[in-house]
């Protein structure tokens, strides 16, 4: 068996010896151009002149071209995949985010107004220089919680107001119920930060059109290829049988790399314009500004409790940035992700949200790995610590008193989605154990009393992942099928090469799909190959992202792998006489049972492409496509906990420890799951202690344009983690496999938010908004100090 | 980036004579400031010259009651010799908190002080250490080398060749490091010596300054506690995402306190 | 535009070429030696992706240029297997999982190496490694199991 095992990562070979071939690697016969941009350098602007004559003029420029060229040209918007569905029954207000400035307004720092062609990188930047925009600075919006005030300026204005949409969930009448018998109430302003993935890969795009045959290629740091392809339908207005979109390694992608960035037709467009093909690949001052931003929600909420600490209901008010223009699946964290996981791990009578999505004169919000749980467990989480300090109660005792008993399982929750398997008290057990708790709470007392700040910072949750099933998310809005598919293809050697819709950029899929290959065939993984990421090989996927891959493409490889053997045992059991139920495989054979009659696979591989002598009724070849629709989402169980230690001197804080319990169901390969839990939790300890994607409120500056502003977590920013599992198969998949993508940066923001709070609450702190940077908490010390 | 000749002289006469030679010369040293400023196109030259081929800059020395530290000294030699370590540790110390290891394999003490950037290491090494920068024609103590953000008083045409310290009785260093860019937010060199004490802060504003106030109290008592009740002013403090003046204000006593700490320790 | 003519050694083999002087070290040995195992991952010398070793220190090669290194012996990461025989550090990062999407790894192994060769015959201990990373970002990993291949590689190079 190899499903369990964890097997060294097939793919590593060529990373490791710099074999890897990312966009910016790909090498063509033709000489490549460059393409470069003029962005805008206003958060809101009106452009009263482009003037691009000198730039044309420049050395090694092929072309400049505008947002007027692209109207001339007659291509499209990207539309979005998740389209806003505002649940009151007002029309939502969409604005798709332009490719090119086209309308002579632009809404955010970074919009793209000129493009420039050149023959090298310096040239295209010299010839942005030589054009000239006369821009009217007007007044920006770029504070989430005033978005809606009276007198803050409209992004569009054809609207007259910013909201882009509104939606309720829950049962109130529970909610009010709840709150009237409350022992005690805990209310909070609870923001989330507007962050960006910040792969270290930045993003590249590489067009190409071949005259002669009147085809198109674009390789792109992409995660799910075909559906760029399909975004091209709209954008270029380019038929989908005439364009291969190819998505080879890719550095790492959170979901930010999921969407039609302006920069990916434009590259293409250029190609077709010059006949050359025409690369752009982002610096990371241009990646950290157009990159989708992610989060920036500015929620209220309040918890009721009962007096033994039992949570009765909670409430929540959201306004949810979606920035300048609506990215293409941004709706689908307000309206599927954020609300629904809203009773994390817990069973929680009443609950009630209101979410506004909001416009404001900042890059556009997307799906950043965790997308809408991370704002949802932080924002619940932080009530139940500061509710259970409030009433005096141990936070992790308080925490087991609402998980839910693995006996209500299935639950379902105030919001209506129900958890399928887990087993949240069993988790908080193994968490107890693990960090080993009660000595902790013992030495905080200790040095709290030698004036050390030492804090505990716990949480608890349940995931949503592996969208779909199709039908589901078609409910929750998606327009995209949320399957995925996988071929296999065995050859007549009885080698064997999958192609899967699913696209790996970090989640080692080469290695993960290929041992379930292996389990399912009886054969050994190294005579298996995986093919993704490129459209003209793989057949119609919906990529990877929101943690789907295994519980879609995963369990296709698992359904067309069984296709495969159903139809090879015909065969088999043709050539050695005998019923295709009485055969086993073992090891590369098909063995009659009970009999030392077998034949080897490769033999009868073999036979499946060259013998005539086969079944009546039975086709030629040996491959079969499997899409498959899973029966419901997973739902993957986790509880967190961490010992920061604050520096009241500084605001700096140290992580001591990061202790994760994750229940993901059947884990294919530990060392890969551990991996993934280790990154999120680092990208989530980010997001808590130093990133921001910053604007000046008053000029709608940007203020977080390159790594020396924009912190991402270093090497000694993060300790070694302790990382355990508890497992409960889910019955939705054959594996009984639940997305294991996503917990770290889901559980990390909140878990460290608790854990800093704890750390100096006897001095008078209760709420910090993340970032909790060093100047914050010291402000923070200060205000508790003055008594403010 | 735009276009430079670039010249690789093999001595200072050679490079001087290059210097005054362009229209609009720079040197280059380690280059970890000045190219990625170039590379934004927030800085040019029409001339690069790379001093990286005048052997004769590259050392480390005790030069009697001095240490003196050539122009193309890299960081990790400055952290790492034995020289340093033994007679300024606090230098030592300083070179190693700059940037990352590779920036410290190839960024230089002396084109740190030339960039003089509010927020780099080493002027307040040069200015708390009471160094004094040797050129190639003249030698300026360190109180009158800096000129504000990113200005130095080098004529036009001048190429520092080295910079040299006086032993102190006691020195150190504190730095509270940007999370993101891991310059400071604020940090500290305090020396004592027989000319008395300093104290140089950098990162908290335009340029390197000293804090006349923690001198004198610690002329009298070199320890932390004589820098308790000294309220520094929020005033002319750089106000960005990492630090408003209040905290950074602040910040400089704790690590002024933090530095007699080390140099105590 | 100025060129330069710069003769250097990359992975042992001569290259002799003309480039503009703005072209950085990193560019000239991914466009014009079409070396592509070093990556570029920021514009302000702090990710580390294009670390490669310069005379056996290792730096950052968008931050010198190409014109700088005459005469200069240059080790990337496709200098460092025998053939499919990989590196120590290689083997470690592959054997504890150091690497996600790959694309910091290039970098991170040449400062890996970088790293035991400066504490060649000393212990090295997670604190160390942690803080001798710091040149060197990664967004996948969360660094755990890279500092667990860094000590593994590093012992392993001693004891070839």
């Amino acid at each position: 068996m190899y499903v369990g095992q964890p097997i060294r990562r097939r793919e590593d070979f060529r990373f490791l010896t710099g074999r890897g071939t990312f966009v910016d690697d790909v090498q063509l016969t033709q000489p490549i151009l460059h393409a470069a941009f003029v962005r805008s350098p206003h958060a809101h602007a009106r452009i009263k002149a482009i003037r691009t004559d000198a730039a044309r003029k420049m050395p090694g420029v092929h072309t400049v071209l505008t947002g007027a060229d692209w109207l001339k040209a007659g291509y499209g918007e990207a539309e979005g995949v998740w389209p806003v569905n505002d649940r009151s029954g007002k029309p939502a207000r969409t604005v798709n985010r332009p490719f090119i400035c086209v309308d002579n307004m632009v809404r955010c720092v970074g919009e793209i107004v000129a493009m420039v062609v050149a023959d090298d990188r310096h040239q295209a930047l010299d010839a942005c220089e030589a054009i000239e925009v006369d821009y009217e600075a007007l007044p920006a919006n770029v504070v989430t919680a005033k978005a809606l005030d009276k007198g803050t300026p409209l992004v569009h204005p054809k609207f007259g107001t910013n909201e882009v949409l509104e939606s309720y969930h829950g049962n109130p009448e529970v909610v009010e119920a709840g709150f009237k018998k409350a022992h005690h109430i805990t209310k909070l302003e609870v923001p989330t930060n507007r962050v960006t993935a910040s792969p270290i890969e930045p993003r590249a795009y590489m067009g190409h059109y071949d005259v002669m045959n009147d085809r198109y290629t674009v390789w792109t740091t992409a995660q799910a290829p075909h559906i760029v392809r399909q975004y091209f339908t709209k954008s270029l207005r380019i038929d989908e049988h005439k364009l291969r979109v190819i998505a080879p390694d890719v550095g790492g992608g959170f979901g930010m790399k999921l969407y039609h960035y302006p920069e990916e037709p434009l590259a293409l467009w250029g190609a077709i314009v010059t006949e050359h093909p025409v690369k752009w690949t982002g610096t990371r001052s241009e990646c950290l500004m157009g990159d989708t931003h992610a989060r920036d929600h500015y929620t209220v909420g309040e918890m009721a409790f009962d007096k033994d600490g039992k949570i009765l209901a909670m409430r929540f008010k959201t306004l949810a940035a979606f920035g300048a223009y609506e990215s293409q699946w941004q709706a689908s964290i307000t309206n599927a992700y954020h609300f629904t996981m809203l009773s994390l791990a817990y069973d929680i009578p009443g609950i009630f949200t209101e979410v506004k999505g909001v416009y404001t004169n900042c890059t556009p919000v997307d799906a950043y790995r965790g997308a809408g749980r991370p704002e949802t467990v932080y924002q619940v989480e932080r009530l139940i610590e500061n509710g259970a300090k409030e009433m005096g109660m141990d936070p992790f005792v308080l925490r087991e008193k609402n998980a839910i008993r693995p006996e209500k399982i299935p639950y379902t929750t105030a919001i209506g989605i129900t958890y399928d398997s887990g087993d949240p008290p069993e988790l908080f057990r193994k968490m107890r154990v693990l960090a080993k708790y009660d000595a902790l709470r013992e030495e905080q007392k200790k040095l709290h009393a030698q004036g050390i700040c030492m804090g505990i910072g716990i949480c608890g949750f349940f995931d949503m992942a592996g969208a779909g099933p199709v039908k589901m998310m078609n409910d929750l809005g998606a327009k995209i099928g949320c399957y995925d598919v996988a071929s296999v293809r065995v050859h007549p050697s009885g080698k064997v090469t999958v192609f899967a819709g699913s696209h790996s950029h970090g989640q080692a899929h080469a290695t993960t799909w290929t041992q379930i290959a292996a389990d399912r065939l009886g054969i050994d993984i190294e005579e298996i190959d995986l093919v993704e990421g490129d459209t003209d090989r793989v057949p119609f996927g919906i990529g990877t992202w929101g943690s789907r891959s295994l519980s879609t493409a995963g369990m296709a490889v698992v359904a067309a792998c069984d296709r495969v053997i159903e139809k090879a045992k015909k065969l088999a059991a043709h050539m050695l006489e005998c019923a295709p139920s009485d055969l086993v495989i073992e090891n590369g054979q098909f063995i009659v049972k009970g009999t030392d009659k077998k034949i080897a696979f490769a033999e009868v591989t073999n036979a499946a492409y060259h013998s005539g002598d086969r079944p009546k009724g039975l086709e030629i070849g040996l491959e079969e496509t499997a899409f498959y629709d899973p029966t419901d989402c997973t739902y993957p169980s986790a509880v967190h906990l961490c010992v920061v230690i604050v520096d009241p001197e500084t605001g700096r804080v140290t992580l001591r420890d990061y202790f994760a319990v994750d229940d993901v169901g059947r884990v294919i390969n530990p060392m890969v799951f551990e991996g993934q839990v280790h990154g999120g939790c680092a990208q989530g300890i980010g997001q808590a202690l130093m990133e921001e994607c910053a604007y000046d409120p008053s000029s709608g500056q940007y203020l977080s344009g390159t790594f020396m502003d924009y912190a991402i977590p270093h090497s000694t920013d993060i300790p070694s983690f302790g990382i355990e599992s508890h497992t409960t198969l889910t019955p939705s998949n054959p594996l009984g496999a639940k997305g294991g993508g996503e917990s770290g940066t889901i559980g990390a923001p909140a878990c460290i938010a608790n854990g800093v709070i704890d750390a100096i609450w006897h001095l008078g702190v209760r709420q910090i908004s993340q970032p909790m940077t060093p100047k914050k908490i010291w402000h923070a010390l200060q205000s508790a100090k003055a008594g403010r | 980036m735009y276009a430079f000749n670039y010249h690789r002289p093999s001595s200072i006469a050679e490079a001087v004579k290059l210097l005054k030679a362009s229209s609009d010369g720079r040197c280059l040293a380690g280059g970890m400031s000045l190219i990625p400023t170039m590379k934004h196109r927030l800085a040019s030259a029409a001339d690069l010259i790379d001093l990286n081929g005048i052997r004769e800059l590259a050392f480390i020395r005790r030069e009697g009651d001095a240490l003196v530290i050539g122009a193309l000294a890299r960081h990790v030699e400055i952290a790492d010799s034995a020289d340093v370590k033994k007679s300024i540790p606090a230098l030592a110390a300083l070179a190693a908190s700059v940037g990352d290891p590779q920036v410290r394999n190839r960024g230089t003490f002396c084109g740190s002080l030339c960039f003089a950037d509010p927020a780099a290491d080493c002027p307040a090494g040069l200015v708390g250490l009471n160094g004094t920068v040797i050129t190639d024609k003249r030698r300026i103590a360190a109180d009158k080398f800096f000129n504000g953000l990113y200005e130095t008083t080098l004529e036009k045409g001048e190429i520092v060749t080295g910079v040299s310290f006086p032993i102190p009785e006691k020195a150190g260093w504190a730095k509270f490091a940007n999370l993101a860019s891991r310059f400071a937010i604020a940090a500290v060199m305090v020396a004592k010596t027989g000319g008395g004490v300093r104290v140089a802060v950098t990162g908290a504003k335009a340029s390197v300054f000293r804090v006349p106030e923690m001198e004198a109290a610690l002329a009298k008592n070199f320890s932390a506690a004589a820098l308790d009740g000294i309220k520094i002013s929020p005033d002319g403090m750089n106000n960005d995402l990492h630090g408003d003046p209040d905290y950074r204000a602040h910040l400089v006593s704790v690590m002024a306190k933090r530095a007699v700490q080390a140099a105590t320790a | 535009m100025a060129n330069a003519k710069i003769s250097l050694t990359i992975n042992g083999r001569a290259v002799s070429a003309e480039v503009d002087t703005r072209t950085l070290l990193v560019h000239f040995i991914r466009e014009h030696v079409k070396l592509t195992g070093t990556h570029v991952g920021c514009d302000t010398t702090q990710c580390g992706a294009c670390t490669v070793h310069v005379n056996g220190t290792r730096i950052k090669s968008c931050t010198m240029f190409a014109c700088q290194l005459e005469g200069a012996q240059v080790t990337t990461i496709e200098g460092l297997a025998k053939g499919k025989q990989l590196h120590p550090m290689q083997e470690a990062f592959r054997e504890h999982h150091g690497l996600q999407c790959g694309y910091c790894t290039p970098g991170m192994v040449m400062s890996a190496i970088g790293i035991a060769e400066r504490y060649k015959g000393k212990a090295l201990t997670e604190d160390i490694v942690r803080h001798e990373l710091e040149g060197n970002l990664c967004r996948c990993t969360g660094y755990h199991n890279i500092v667990r291949a860094v000590i593994a590689g590093a012992k392993a190079m001693s004891a070839g």
